[in-house]
């Protein structure tokens, strides 16, 4: 990892086209500008992760799979096994 | 009541209660906007987050609490403005808001299951709106293993 050193109203460059101005340096955040071309997409880094497991997430939902996942979600006590799901109920508050 | 061609249930009626607009959409899902928040006796306390444009988007829930007894939201000022919640303070979990982890049940490549606990999804009950919250400095984990939670030792014991 290339480290760097900048302070405030100072930048740098990434390749020729993207700059990366410091803004603003405070205790615990730096505000940074960026500039770059409509073409370079740029998002933070937490977005991309959620992005992923989203799509993961998404792609992982079979029916089979649920009825492994309650076997694991049964909270104590004993839970009768899960043939059909049958019966729909709207969601209400009490499922919080 | 509606009918709604859902992923694993077939079609299903739901009511118009059951549905949360999501303004910003979800990473990766951008253009769903409108989804179902279904449960069924059988499968609780699994919930299911199904788009009602398209059928092949589907999400497993888990109530927040109970993937992580302890958990702690911490929205940022824009989430609260999302949801129109009064800034300043968090709210309450099961009263005000429902917090979810949405379930990753396996893949190919990662049989066991998954909550994510960094970035839930968040509802405002009273006005039906829903986000998809990032809790950048939390600390949680995007893939907490859910298998933790019926071996998870008796804290108290410990104490």
């Amino acid at each position: 990892m290339l480290i760097m050193r900048r302070r405030a109203g100072e930048s740098f460059l990434i390749g020729g086209e993207i700059e990366v101005e410091v803004l603003e340096v405070s205790a615990t955040r730096v505000k940074l500008g960026i500039v770059a071309p409509d073409a370079v997409q740029i998002q933070r880094k937490e977005t991309q992760i959620t992005r992923d497991e989203n799509v993961s997430a998404a792609s992982s939902v079979r029916r089979d799979r649920i009825f492994s996942l309650l076997e694991k979600v049964a909270l104590g006590g004993s839970r009768r096994a899960v043939k059909t799901l049958t019966v729909v109920s709207p969601l209400t508050s009490e499922d919080t | 009541m509606n009918r709604i061609q859902t992923k694993c249930f077939g079609e299903m009626s739901y009511s118009q209660k059951a549905v949360f607009e999501f303004p910003g959409g979800l990473p990766g899902f951008e253009d769903e906007r409108m989804f179902a928040f279904l449960s069924q006796p059988a499968a609780h306390p699994l919930m299911f987050m199904q788009s009602l444009t398209r059928a092949s988007v589907c999400f497993i829930l888990l109530p927040i609490l109970v993937a992580d007894p302890n958990y702690e939201l911490s929205l940022t000022p824009d989430d609260l403005e999302a949801l129109h919640l009064p800034a300043g303070r968090q709210p309450e979990i099961g009263t005000e808001v429902l917090c979810a982890a949405m379930v990753c049940a396996g893949a190919e490549n990662r049989p066991h299951p998954t909550v994510n606990l960094l970035a839930p999804v968040v509802l405002n009950l009273r006005e039906r709106i829903g986000i998809q919250a990032i809790l950048t400095l939390s600390g949680y984990s995007h893939r907490h293993a859910l298998l933790a939670l019926n071996s998870q030792p008796d804290l108290a014991l410990c104490s």
